[in-house]
């Protein structure tokens, strides 16, 4: 390894390394074909961690309305500016009375598997495993769904320049976890999510359980050989996603989803989500060389009949609840490093509208949930208050913590990697000691 | 700031300082053109690519040339511009593959008998093309497309879903209006809606909305989506009311339908344009109508036009402020731009240039927003030959094939279920921004294409879909290959891809089952994902 400089990045020592050096190094000639063409010379950390967390990033699409998936019950104005939807108090006599997590802050039933409190997130969060972070979000104050996922996704708004996610630039800045690993993270997804775009060795594959090109098995090989030829001459991006396709359906036929059985009794929804989450821990537990993966789950835009209580918002977060929780008893609870993070691209305004929803807002609330993070606390920088007079533009829930914050603690401390100024360019992140 | 960890019982007070916290400021760099970006990409890709693999592939033509002083660690990622394969030399065909979806024989026959201006001239003028046989399929198979709302209201909420999504598949690979099937698509995901939670609604807006006004004006288009109940329903516009209006609609209607996020309106022409919409809603089964009772009847100022106070004894005359909004809109230098650009991507390139912006611009200034006239001003002979390539979306591949593969339908029940399976499941995305047209978001997902290839050409049966081989067998394996290159590539097949499918035909017993697998994997290849 030459090319050996000090860069001006405080304490760490860099080792800038071309393309082709890092992967005679440490991939091998043969991978050498697999890494897209248009992939950047990369910063590489002399020393990152050998042993760091595999990364499960949610992102809960339409603008997730913080203040029911962790309510501030003790906040006299969520309950005068909520009055059709509010959840009520945990010493109420209610049937949806809230459970309670510290005295301010409550999970709704939905959160919490039930009126008993015992199940959803709950677990995880007495284990201190669960971190909720509210009043966050980011600084820009976009209220369109689609800037404001992409600059959150992107890791740095207002950048039409900036086209990689944040996730993808963490996983390009960093060897592989295991060299010869020919998927390094997939998105759940049919076409691959904003965060992952620019990984390395990355897909989106829509439905893990059932990824062949399909045919006769006799003839696949040839079929195979067909294709490696045809799209060795192809354009990026197609060039790098037809190499590791194929790769990846070799890879794939070995695996046994149909006969899985989670840990600790784990019964994950049959959602959507909870699917995409079941597939994933089978991948972790398979040791295939997944270091992340990207998985969504939408219908968090409640313009109208929000109903946290029993309805749609309630049917939404009960799914994300109980994914999770599958998640956590499965993989989190028997000792994998895994780190979950969820965000979500703004929240929503403090008080309702006239249909029993909620409109486009800012602050909300992120999650954070692994062995390695400090969790069982709702972490807020000087709880900002729903009073009207402290309301970001007079309707919104300020942001406090910028998301990023809790991202680049998680990217540098869980992940292993300290270039976080490619991860999360021109920002300076303050830790606010979110993990172990 | 310091932070704090809730303990027990903490019941903290509203710490005025917290304020501060709205001031901070991110750091916001300058909008750097797109345009370089691009190039940028090109050239790092260029650069990257070892040698080898350089000599070996296709050569392309010239990029455009663009100054990109961009910081190389950060900007870089998939380039949307990809220039053409070198095979692809005739002009007509490239606009064959962008006013279609999908070249066969018989169309570039057509083309190189009108001639260019001839070929886009019968493409615009969609009804005098005789499309009876198609429509008389459509209106034998799924009846529910000519039904009003108050009839949909009482059917299945599955035959709702299978009769649109099958109509659609069948129109857009078998009518003989091609370039207005391609712009039924684009005007579809320019006004998005959610089959699953409109509904039976959809099919009325597809018909009366998007199908009605296509290739007509674009203020036409624009008011019957702001007067359609599913429209309605689908942003929320239906919940809207004096007490408390709904801004979904008012945002979308001027971020996605006219303006552009960057358009010019600001979250206080949000809020007002959503109070001068209240009473817009939906009635009976399904009825779009104008309710007074639930209007706002105050003075509002929406993008500096203000609407004096009005009063509930002015009834239906209410609507009146908010058709006065959309003339604003529709009228908008920025939504001609903003429909330009949109149309732009679309039909030519993923990158248009500032020049290419205007131009069409002005067209629809000028033409008060005609979509026919800006479509003659993008498909011109000069423009198009020297565009990019742009990938196939799922719903265009499926298309394609189906034009290219001319199989024999009874129904098209596998079709839809192969479009969930290439992630482009069409009315259902759920955001209004519509499908992404980009090749950075479906370039992954290519192994369900490759098993779409051999799903369709197995198909081999009288009661769904027939693919049938027999042209294909009648000569010698090199005849057959000869055979897909006019069917499926216009006869501009890459060398690359044919002397694959040479390789792979020659491998094995020249039979029907070899043949299909041959089919399967042209319709894989990399030259027929991209039109």
């Amino acid at each position: 390894m030459d090319d050996q400089h000090d860069a001006d990045c405080g304490c760490q020592e860099y080792n800038e390394l071309s393309r082709r050096q890092f992967l005679a190094t440490s991939a091998g000639v043969s991978a050498a074909a697999f890494f897209p063409a248009w992939l950047p010379k990369i910063v590489m950390s002399k020393n990152y961690a050998s042993t760091r967390d595999i990364i499960v990033s949610v992102f809960q699409r339409g603008g997730a309305d913080g203040l029911s998936l962790c309510v501030p019950f003790a906040d006299a104005n969520y309950y005068t500016s909520r009055s059709t939807i509010a959840i009520p108090r945990p010493d109420s006599t209610s049937a949806n009375k809230g459970i309670d997590l510290d005295g301010f802050f409550m999970f709704p039933q939905a959160m919490a598997g039930g009126a008993a409190g015992t199940g959803g997130l709950i677990p995880a969060f007495r284990a201190n495993d669960l971190l909720v972070v509210h009043a966050t979000g980011q600084l820009n104050n976009s209220r369109s769904h689609f800037d404001a996922q992409r600059y959150m996704e992107v890791g740095k708004p207002v950048d039409p320049a900036l086209v990689t996610g944040w996730l993808g630039r963490h996983l390009a800045s960093i060897p592989p976890l295991k060299p010869d690993a020919p998927l390094r993270a997939l998105g759940v997804a049919a076409g691959l999510q904003k965060t992952l775009v620019g990984a390395p060795k990355t897909l989106p594959i829509a439905d893990p359980t059932n990824y062949s090109i399909g045919g006769s098995t006799t003839t696949q090989p040839q079929r195979v050989a067909f294709l490696q030829g045809d799209y060795a001459g192809a354009d990026e991006p197609l060039h790098s996603t037809a190499l590791d396709a194929t790769n990846t359906v070799s890879l794939l036929k070995a695996v046994n989803f149909a006969g899985y059985v989670p840990a600790n009794g784990a019964v994950y929804p049959n959602s959507s989500f909870g699917r995409a989450l079941r597939s994933v821990a089978v991948l972790i537990k398979n040791d295939v060389g997944i270091e992340a993966a990207q998985v969504d789950l939408g219908g968090w835009d409640t313009h109208s009949a929000q109903d946290p209580n029993a309805g749609s918002m309630f049917r939404t977060m009960q799914d994300f609840s109980n994914s999770l929780a599958a998640f956590y008893a499965d993989v989190i609870a028997t000792g994998y490093s895994v780190t979950v993070v969820s965000v979500s691209e703004f929240g929503r305004n403090v008080r309702e509208n006239g249909s029993q929803g909620t409109d486009h807002g800012r602050g909300t609330v992120m999650f954070a949930m692994g062995k390695g993070i400090v969790g069982g606390r709702v972490l807020t920088k000087n709880w900002p208050g729903l009073a009207h007079e402290v309301l970001a533009d007079g309707q919104d829930l300020q942001v406090t913590v910028d998301y990023k914050d809790i991202l680049a603690e998680i990217v540098q401390r869980r992940l292993g990697n300290p270039n976080l100024d490619i991860v999360f360019p021109t920002w300076k992140p303050t830790m606010l000691g979110v993990t172990r | 700031m310091r932070i704090t960890t809730r303990a027990k019982a903490q019941h903290p007070k509203v710490d005025s300082s917290a304020k501060q916290a709205t001031d901070i400021q991110e750091d916001v760099t300058e909008r750097r053109s797109r345009r370089s970006f691009v190039f940028f990409g090109a050239l790092a890709a260029a650069t990257l690519i070892p040698r080898t693999s350089r000599a070996q592939a296709p050569s392309r033509r010239r990029r455009p040339t663009d100054k990109a002083p961009i910081d190389e660690s950060l900007a870089i990622g998939p380039r949307e511009s990809v220039a053409a394969f070198a095979e692809w030399d005739g002009s007509l065909s490239r606009l064959v593959r962008r006013a279609t979806l999908g070249v066969t024989k018989a169309e570039m026959a057509r083309a190189s008998q009108l001639g260019w201006q001839g070929y886009v001239n019968y493409q615009l003028n969609y009804t005098r093309i005789n499309d009876d046989a198609s429509e008389a399929v459509v209106a034998q198979k799924y009846p529910l497309l000519s039904q009003t709302s108050d009839v949909l209201f009482g059917a299945a909420a599955g035959d709702i879903r299978n009769q649109l999504t099958e109509s659609t598949i069948y129109r857009a690979a078998f009518s003989q209006r091609q370039l207005y099937q391609r712009m039924v698509e684009f005007w579809g995901d320019h006004f998005n809606q959610d089959l699953d939670k409109v509904g039976y609604l959809l099919i009325a807006d597809q018909r009366d909305v998007i199908r009605k006004n296509a290739l007509g004006k674009f203020p036409d288009l624009l008011k019957a989506s702001a007067h359609s109940a599913s429209m309605m329903a689908y942003l929320d516009q239906s919940a809207s009311r004096n007490t408390a209006p709904n801004q979904n609609y008012a945002r979308e209607i001027m971020e996605l339908h006219t303006l552009g996020v960057d358009g010019g309106y600001t979250q206080t022409d949000v809020a007002e344009l959503s109070r001068v919409l209240t009473g817009w809603t939906i009635q009976g089964r399904g009825n779009f109508i104008f309710n007074p009772a639930i209007h706002d009847w105050g003075s509002k100022t929406v993008l500096g036009v203000t609407i004096p106070a009005g009063s509930p004894s002015l009834g239906q005359d209410g609507i009146k402020e908010g058709e006065q909004m959309l003339d604003v809109l529709v009228n908008h230098p920025s939504t001609a731009r903003f429909i330009a650009t949109k149309m732009l991507r679309w039909l030519l390139t993923p990158d248009p240039t500032d020049t290419q912006i205007s131009t069409i611009a002005s067209v629809y200034r000028a033409t008060g927003g005609d979509i026919k006239s800006m479509i003659r001003a993008i498909l011109n002979d000069s423009w198009l030959p020297a565009a990019p390539m742009k990938l196939k979306r799922p719903f265009h591949y499926l298309a394609s094939a189906l034009r290219s593969a001319a199989p024999t339908v009874a129904t098209l029940t596998a079709m839809n279920q192969q479009l969930t399976s290439l992630g482009h499941p069409i009315f259902s995305w759920d955001t209004p921004d519509g499908f992404p047209d980009k090749v950075e978001y479906w370039a992954g997902n290519i192994v369900p294409r490759w098993a779409f290839g051999t799903t369709l050409s197995n198909l081999n049966s009288a009661t769904t879909l027939a693919v049938d081989t027999t042209a294909y067998r009648a000569g010698s394996p090199d005849a057959a290959i000869d055979l897909i290159d006019q069917n499926f590539f216009g006869g501009e097949m890459p060398t690359v891809t044919r002397t694959g499918l040479l390789t792979y035909i020659k491998a094995g017993t020249f039979n029907d089952t070899r043949v299909r697998e041959t089919i399967a994997l042209a319709i894989s290849a990399n030259a027929f994902q991209w039109y």
